[in-house]
């Protein structure tokens, strides 16, 4: 105990973080011996505190079969836990596991098979509905949300990504240890009831993403674009695997990813970083390390040639043209950052040359994704239907902005608004406690909060020459996914009708 | 001395609990006592050159000063005929350039210094707002005021932002949310300047004159009131403001009268078509004023019913138990001047539509005979208690909610009094406003879906919807004409 004690001090270290020689944040940093990271950042005002806690997990750590998983996983965490939802956790995890043996061996039987016996299906099933009406009994409705929101959490939510998963909470000041109490119990005592009405949950909230107009094409041309890496899949998985993944596949990617070693609170606001540090100690501490994790293998191979997907659905029509970039950490990046910010934006290239000069385009847009296993550079524009123009004509009309910039360049002038812009909109980001967290905390999943502070001062090192070599090196036709989407039904007469 | 001797208590508490990891259940921590008081917004206001009214806070924590005008003006003014006026003004305020400064040039220098100029129309506030690092202001402040006061609406701006609504009509049938929405509020509203929609002809008509008018009758000095927060001095601050609007005259108030009378909507299932694998749902009425002294005590018995989240009866029920949906709830809406809307909602899959519909009706009837319980009561008004001090997380939040409410004209001391209001509020006030407020025999029921499924049901609740009330079917508009499409 003496020890730790000794390790608090030592290793709380201050670090500034300094912009345009003004503006320094101060990020505390503290690890506990199991690998957790906790970050701290004071800013005084309302007494809240934004309480996140950031898991190095992904769709990216899924496979086939199992797509949608982690962020199932993250609906399953409202769940409840050892102590968490529920009234007697004996009676409740017996009626649990035989809900799970049977659901089991309906799975087998839908999906294993081919010609699986519908009779017995509907046995089994009959059978796991009265045993999950039984459980009722014993579950505190929505436990951990309702104690949360009692003890005035906001901002209560959760997210999944590619990458990272995270969970927030904003709580008053003096309240912070609700939140590493329930955050701890979370990693520590994860137990998985109504399993299987939260599948459907989730199968909701997959249709209502395909009910956006565009959804289903934008599925593919993603599929399309990223083949052999894991980004091949949404974030939301398709859904045969959500229909068939188990219970079982949920406890071992819990087991494997849901480790303090794979994770990073933050705090930012009104609080005092021993105090944190002290909470942090009790509760995140004494939770035992869990495996190291292998980084994804299969990055995204070179296309060798120019891929087209073309399609037509209920939404406006438009061209999305998507050329793959390094993974984030890779020079080239901040030159295709400031590349985007030349072209998109409403005094961007393409808005004056698209919308404003030849009145083509109604929208424009452009933007540099890189993430931490690969990256895309996304161009797209809205027709003007108006005028009869056509995707295809967009198409022709983006590549001739995109061979003026591999030929002549960008201004000067050009460059310092793009970084200017880059530079402010950060600092604009952090005025945001909430916003703050997020950015900071993500980062340190993948190369560390400082590397915040490292891109943006690369950044401002980058000169016209770079944004050029990087134009004729990724805009080629080899590396580029073009996707052309109409509207498929004539408008308007069949527009709503069906 | 009690309270001393409380807080030592309560400090005392925190040690043992620090010191003691067997905690077996949340409601053991003991928390160290907090108080807040919200901020007074005398201290920030200000009444600047010619009525000019402010409210105004430093915030050096970064370099960076936000500025907003707020201007009691919106969409709800366009005349019928130029319904679109509002949203073509919105795109063109700025683009459109002022009468010394080309829209393009105000653009691409606010872009180079990486700031931020936008301009909002709400419906009966707009907004306009920069954001720059503090070493722009001096430059940053003389745009935004030229702005504000001498927009000229070039011809030029008005044809590509003309071009791009129209565009955006052609796609106001494509999700089935914002068919849900608009038909929704169409329907309890009836015919009316808070339901009407631009067409194309009347988005094409709109001129620079048109705007310059509606600029005249509106942007003026006493209909205004400015919120700034940020790394500036205070005083300094406002001795430029003071000089940008020296010269601006105000005249005399001219608002059109709207009525604020509505239909009597024919209970019964709304159905709009939609070839989509859900049903898009909402069910309920025209709701209250902000303004009704009841306000506090709906909010509280909403938070039970639909509205607080995964805490609510509806979500819980439909969502948690069910998984019947991704999204549930219910909620009131509220607009200044008219009452807003009380709906519940939920998206589900075409099956469960019916299903989905009973077990909120079930909720909304629940509420309306038992008491909620005394765990509920406690749940809800201490959310708004402990959260309250959300309200004023950043000073810019905080002046620009300073802003509203004197622009809305309530009382100042909104935020003084809320957390008393919250507190007052009983069980049995709770079930007295779910009697008069909400009203399940009244109900609208508003389905955008796909037909033949949603009708059939599912087990657990055949079909057909007649179930839930008499079917009318809604025909979508053509957006760009504003004529109602015929099924074929």
């Amino acid at each position: 105990m003496k020890r730790y004690l000794g390790f608090l001090v030592s290793i709380l270290v201050l670090i500034s973080l300094s912009f345009s020689g003004e503006f320094k944040l101060d990020v505390k940093e503290h690890v506990l011996p199991n690998g957790m990271k906790i970050l701290m950042i004071q800013k005084p005002g309302a007494p809240r505190v934004v309480c996140h806690i950031y898991y190095k997990v992904g769709s990216i750590n899924e496979r086939p079969g199992i797509t949608g998983l982690a962020h199932l996983q993250e609906h399953m965490n409202f769940k409840g836990t050892k102590m968490m939802g529920v009234k007697d956790y004996e009676k409740d995890s017996e009626i649990d596991r035989k809900i799970d043996e049977l659901m089991e061996k309906i799975y087998r039987e839908k999906y294993w098979k081919t010609d699986g016996d519908k009779e017995k299906i509907a046995q089994w099933q009959k059978e796991a509905d009265e045993l999950i009406k039984s459980e009722k009994q014993y579950i505190i409705k929505d436990d951990l949300w309702e104690v949360y929101m009692k003890n005035g959490g906001t901002g209560l939510n959760a997210s999944t990504s590619n990458e990272s998963t995270g969970y927030y909470v904003t709580l008053p000041s003096n309240k912070v240890e609700l939140q590493m109490l329930l955050e701890s119990d979370r990693i520590e005592n994860a137990y998985f009831r109504e399993f299987y009405s939260e599948k459907d949950v989730v199968m909701e909230e997959r249709r209502l993403s395909e009910n956006r107009p565009g959804y289903f094409f934008d599925e593919q041309l993603n599929a399309a674009f990223y083949t052999a890496s894991p980004y091949h899949w949404d974030v939301i998985g398709w859904m045969d695997d959500l229909k068939r993944i188990t219970k079982q596949d949920l406890k071992d990617f819990n087991a494997r990813y849901y480790v303090p070693n794979n994770a990073v609170a933050i705090y930012v606001g009104d609080l005092e970083p021993e105090n944190i540090v002290k909470l942090a100690q009790k509760y995140f501490g004494p939770i035992p390390k869990g495996p190291e994790n292998e980084p994804i293998r299969t990055y995204e191979p070179p296309q060798y040639s120019e891929k087209r997907i073309s399609g037509e659905g209920p939404g406006a029509s438009r061209i999305t043209m998507m050329f793959h970039i390094p993974p984030e950490g890779d020079p080239d990046n901040h030159a295709l950052s400031l590349l985007a910010g030349i072209l998109t934006g409403e005094t961007g290239r393409l808005y004056k040359s698209l919308v404003k000069e030849k009145d083509v385009a109604t929208r424009v847009f452009a933007s540099s994704r890189p993430m931490w296993y690969a990256g895309a550079f996304t161009l797209s524009a809205t027709p003007k239907s108006e005028k009869g123009v056509a995707p295809e004509d967009l198409e022709k009309e983006i590549w001739a902005e995109i061979e003026k910039i591999k030929k002549e360049g960008i201004k000067p002038e050009e460059l310092q608004k793009a970084k200017n812009r880059s530079e402010a909109s950060f600092l604009r980001g952090m005025q945001s406690p909430m916003f703050m967290a997020m950015r900071i905390g993500r980062a340190e999943l993948n190369r560390g909060w400082r590397s915040l502070q490292k891109d943006l001062e690369e950044m401002k090192k980058v000169t016209e020459e770079d944004i050029k070599k990087v134009a004729v090196k990724y805009f080629v036709k080899d590396n580029l996914t073009t996707g052309i989407y109409k509207r498929s039904m004539e408008f308007p007469t069949k527009g709503g009708q069906r | 001395m009690r309270k001393i001797l409380s807080i030592f208590f309560a400090i005392t508490l925190i040690f043992i609990s620090i010191g003691n990891s067997q905690i077996t259940r949340p409601e053991q921590l003991k928390y160290p006592p907090l108080k807040f008081e919200p901020p007074d917004p005398k201290l920030s206001r200000a009444v600047l050159a010619n009525e000019l009214r402010a409210y105004i806070q430093e915030d050096k924590s970064l370099p960076l000063v936000t500025i907003s005008a707020l201007i009691n003006f919106g969409t709800i003014y366009d005349p019928k005929d130029k319904v679109g006026n509002g949203d073509v003004m919105e795109a063109t305020l700025i683009k459109g350039g002022t009468k010394t400064r080309e829209g393009s040039a105000i653009e691409e220098r606010i872009d180079f210094l990486g700031g931020v100029l936008s301009f909002f129309v709400g419906e009966r506030t707009s907004t306009l707002t920069l954001s720059v690092l503090s070493k722009d202001l001096d430059e940053g402040l003389p745009i935004f005021f030229d702005v504000l006061m001498n927009p000229e609406f070039r011809e030029e701006s008005l044809k590509i932002a003309k071009g791009r609504i129209i565009e955006d009509l052609k796609q106001a049938n494509d999700s089935p949310s914002s068919v849900l929405f608009r038909e929704y509020e169409r329907l309890l509203y009836g015919d009316h300047p808070l339901t009407y929609h631009p067409t194309k002809m009347t988005v094409e008509g709109v001129a620079p004159g048109d705007l310059k008018a509606v600029h005249a009758q509106y942007f003026y000095p006493k209909n205004i009131i400015i919120a700034a927060a940020g790394d500036f001095d205070k005083k300094t601050l406002i001795d430029k403001i003071n000089q940008a609007v020296s010269n601006w005259k105000n005249r005399k108030a001219s608002f059109p009268l709207i009525s604020k009378k509505f239909p009597e909507v024919e209970p019964g299932v709304y159905f709009i078509q939609k070839k989509i694998n859900q049903g898009y749902i909402s069910l309920g009425h025209l709701g209250i004023e902000r303004t009704n002294p009841d306000y506090f005590a709906v909010q509280v018995m909403n938070f039970i019913l639909g509205g607080g989240s995964f805490t609510s009866r509806i979500m819980s029920k439909v969502r948690s138990d069910e998984g019947l949906a991704y999204n549930t709830g219910s909620r009131f809406t509220y607009r200044w001047g008219f009452p807003g809307t009380f709906s519940g909602y939920v998206q589900t899959k075409s099956a469960t539509v019916g299903y989905a519909i009973s077990l909120i009706e079930k909720e909304f009837e629940r509420i309306r005979k038992d008491p909620v319980s005394d765990a509920e009561m406690e749940t809800a008004i201490n959310y708004y208690l402990e959260s309250f001090a959300d309200n004023f997380t950043t000073p810019i939040m905080t002046m620009q909610n300073f802003a509203q409410l004197e622009m809305e004209g309530y009382p100042m001391d909104y935020y003084k009094t809320y957390r008393d209001k919250i507190k007052a509020v009983t069980k049995e006030k709770v079930l007295e406003v779910a009697n008069q407020y909400l009203h399940p025999e009244k109900m609208a029921i508003m389905i955008v879906g796909d037909w033949e499924p949603c009708n059939k049901g599912s087990d657990k609740y055949p079909g057909p919807l007649e179930k839930l009330g008499k079917v009318k079917t809604i025909n979508l508009r053509d957006p760009l004409t504003g004529e109602e499409i015929k099924a074929k």
